[in-house]
């Protein structure tokens, strides 16, 4: 089995998980007994990734900026299939959800993912939750420095944190380490960019107060430029006047954007500056060793660079439409030239975005041993990355993924569409997301008309609180109940792209279930009819307005 | 309503009780010679205390007692005593034995706070030093 | 809650603790993963006293509530809301199964 190039836990990681595993057993254990009420449980096991959602108890694994070894993989599938009902669910958080979890076994699960370094440890309940990162980290041409060393940083700081385990709400950090954000870093509570100053140190730019859900907001920058031996000390400043200030009296105001928004940026820089100004020299600063030690064990793997232009592929380009299509759609630049990223679309047509059976995942665990180092990501797209492949193995890949139902060339188009489980299994559901995403995932299923159509990113929740980033998408579809009728609210334009980032407008009145597909081909239609050359759906949207649009849906509607 | 001090032969007045809302880095000269200060969960979910402590022990020095009143559950304890307090008033089954046991349940800390406790970054940059040595 | 009393007959249900499945009160007292099984209140007293007694066998499942229901000519029942239609019934589509290799 090939080394990993991601973080490897030592003996302090290993006993910590241990020691919370344990800590949850006897958690369960009490309430089981009936020590603990359902209200003085229901946060502890939230801070431990149970959800009771309407048919079962829901289990968030978490998944560290989204880097998982084959052999994590491989037991991720293992335990789907020994404590859950043999599949999983990858979702927008670089997490993955088994949906069918007993409340008994919860505890015998999670020990089981210890076994392989994984645990399920804040990725719900009022504290600092898994911290994302670009998927493509580590990998692609375009990045300054991988974000993941910080992520792990932050991993380890954040874990059991004695002052912000009872803030006034989640928290959610991202990182990206390119100048193409791919972690969506401005919608976040706090979002860090890497990036190089004019002296060429690199350095974070500190955003805040980002956020969908109900209020959804673009994050305002508090730091240009954060040296990085100091982000712990100015993390932890910031998470104290947060949760100093954060509201606690409306759980719907209670997210930091809400405050930011309140006491304006330049006041919450000011308390965080103060805050910072005393501490920063403390405890906290980082030890370029420390640094240094994290960071070589992301060290990229040894690839050698290799030919472009590889016969096989060029005659299979030629042969296959399917293939060279999945070629331009789900393979993406390496650093090493003769090197590919590929991406397995989790989303081939008709299916629930996101889902994976076990035999899927470890179907996903082969390829990547034997072609992308051993290693795979989870997109915060709801789809499978393998960070490293040679271009010459490109073909062998798509014909494996073929296999799997994976081999989708759908990537980034209208297909690839984002969607949250919705009321078919979630307890904050108003209306399904699932289901609806089937029906245009089959409508446009042909691949050369969504390849006409070209980057159209369809997201859709089934409430307000947006976990399928409706707000974000270029069409965005939000479900909501309207006396007990499913009516489904479109949104134009919304966009997660640095220097891009923009939120939707809600286009009209809501359409019934069975109208979303009929009012999404008027919106297709409406563009390909008044794109200009090189327009991608939100550009002519941006350009002509919504006007065209909504005279198109509501007419055809 | 239980108490449970760590440290029973503390001398307890003069005392201050602060709600959760005040800021204590106004408290300044009121600070003074104060023996015991008591911090309020008004709900268990509500973690402001936990900040006014770490500002209290950190910042200010404050070497007294410090004591969690209101909604004071088990579950919360290793979190508490990381942040400086060292009595606690809870009506909760079981909370002497889990006060026991509480600083042994994570062998492990990772963040540095006013409780000394080496952190894993430290024994970890520790063992590297005497490697290299 | 208010809008599960919105019909006039109503069973009480909750999810159960061990396990999270759905159950519902049955004549007897029990909880039981079956709807056909599940106690019927007629009336607006009746789903009262039901929720009473759901509440006080909660000890083993979590947060009884009341679902609004309808009886069809044969004594079927079926929940009003789409929500506890689901509860009821599971998912609306065919989850993938655990060897496939293919969503189908």
């Amino acid at each position: 089995m090939p080394d990993t190039h991601f973080y490897r836990y030592d003996d302090y990681d290993r006993a910590l998980v241990a020691e919370r595993v344990e800590q949850f057993r006897d958690q369960v254990q009490r309430r089981l007994a009936g020590e603990l009420t359902e209200e003085q449980f229901k946060p502890l096991r939230l801070t431990n990734g149970l959800y009771l959602q309407l048919h079962a108890y829901m289990l968030r694994i978490a998944i560290p900026y989204g880097t998982l070894s084959t052999r994590q993989l491989r037991h991720l599938a293992a335990i789907a299939r020994k404590y859950d009902r043999g599949y999983g669910h990858f979702t927008t958080r670089q997490n993955l959800q088994l949906n069918w979890i007993k409340l008994e076994q919860a505890p015998d699960a999670i020990a089981m993912l210890a076994e392989v370094d994984m645990h399920a440890i804040q990725t719900s309940g009022n504290v600092i939750r898994n911290v994302t990162a670009d998927h493509f980290a580590g990998a692609a041409a375009d990045e300054i420095e991988d974000p993941r060393v910080w992520c792990e940083i932050i991993r380890q700081w954040s874990t059991l944190h004695p002052e912000f385990s009872f803030l006034p709400r989640k928290f959610k950090i991202a990182i990206t380490g390119s100048p193409n954000d791919r972690a969506a870093v401005r919608v976040h509570d706090i979002g860090l960019r890497l990036w190089a100053n004019e002296a060429g140190e690199v350095g974070f730019e500190v955003i805040v107060g980002g956020g969908l859900g109900r209020t959804p907001m673009i994050g305002k920058t508090l730091r240009e430029f954060l040296p990085k031996d100091e982000l712990l000390a100015y993390l932890e400043a910031t998470l104290r006047v947060y949760n100093r200030y954060g509201r606690r009296d409306n759980i719907y105001k209670a997210r930091i954007k809400i405050l930011v928004h309140e006491i304006g940026v330049e006041k919450m820089r000011a308390e965080v500056e103060a805050e910072y100004a005393a501490t920063k020299d403390g405890a906290l600063k980082l030890a370029p060793e420390t640094i240094e030690a994290i960071a070589r064990q992301f060290a990229p793997p040894p690839l050698r660079p290799k030919r472009t232009k590889v016969p096989e592929v060029e005659a299979l380009k030629l042969e296959n439409r399917a293939f060279a299509l999945w070629l331009k759609s789900n393979v993406a630049p390496h650093r090493v030239p003769g090197h590919a990223i590929v991406t397995a679309s989790l989303k081939p047509a008709g299916a629930p975005p996101g889902d994976a059976s076990a035999a899927q995942m470890e179907g996903v665990a082969d390829i990547a041993d034997a072609f992308s180092q051993g290693e795979v990501r989870v997109s915060h797209e709801q789809n499978l990355v393998f960070p490293h492949v040679a271009v010459e193995s490109l073909p062998e890949v798509y014909r494996a993924l073929e296999r799997l139902g994976f081999a989708e060339a759908n990537i980034g188009k209208i297909t690839d569409i984002i969607a949250c489980p919705g009321l078919d299994y979630c307890a904050l559901a108003n209306a399904r997301s699932i289901p609806v995403a089937q029906r245009i995932s089959n409508h446009f299923a042909e691949l050369s008309r969504q390849h006409d159509i070209g980057d159209l990113k369809i997201k859709i929740s089934g409430c307000i609180n947006a976990c399928g980033h409706h707000h974000v998408g270029h069409i965005g579809i939000l479900g909501v109940d309207k006396n007990g009728v499913e009516l489904y609210q479109l949104s134009l334009g919304g966009d997660v792209d640095f220097g891009r980032t923009a939120l939707g407008t809600i286009l009209g009145p809501a359409v019934e279930a069975d109208k979303v597909v009929e009012a999404v081909d008027a919106l297709v239609a409406t563009y390909l009819e008044a794109r200009q050359a090189g327009e991608r759906f939100v550009d002519t949207y941006r350009r002509i307005g919504a006007a065209p649009f909504k005279e198109r849906v509501y007419g055809a509607v | 309503m239980a108490l449970f001090r760590l440290n029973p032969l503390a001398p307890q007045e003069p005392a201050l009780s602060i709600a959760n809302t005040d800021d204590v880095l106004q408290l300044g000269d009121r600070l003074k010679g104060v023996r015991l200060i008591a911090l309020r969960f008004p709900k268990f979910t509500d973690g402001r205390a936990y900040s006014q402590a770490r500002l209290l022990r950190e910042r200010l020095g404050y070497g007294g007692e410090l004591r969690a009143t209101g909604a004071v559950f088990l579950d919360q304890l290793p979190f508490l005593l990381r942040c400086g307090f060292d009595s606690f008033e809870s009506d909760q089954k079981g909370f002497g034995p889990a006060l026991a046991k509480a600083r042994t349940l994570f062998s492990v800390v990772y963040q540095p706070t006013g409780d000394g406790r080496a952190t894993a970054g430290q024994l970890r940059l520790g063992r590297r030093n005497s490697v290299a040595a | 809650m208010a809008k599960n009393l919105s019909g006039e007959l109503h069973v009480a249900s909750a999810n159960r603790l061990g396990d999270g499945l759905v159950v519902f009160l049955d004549d007897a007292g029990q909880w039981t993963t079956r709807l056909d099984r599940a106690a019927l209140a007629r009336d607006e007293r009746a789903a009262e006293i039901l929720l009473q007694r759901a509440q006080a066998e909660a000890f083993g499942v979590v947060d009884p509530f009341l679902v609004a229901v309808t009886e069809s000519e044969d004594g079927t029942l079926e929940p009003l809301s789409l929500r506890e239609k689901i509860r009821a019934s599971g998912l609306t589509f065919a989850a993938i199964a655990g060897e496939a290799v293919r969503y189908a």
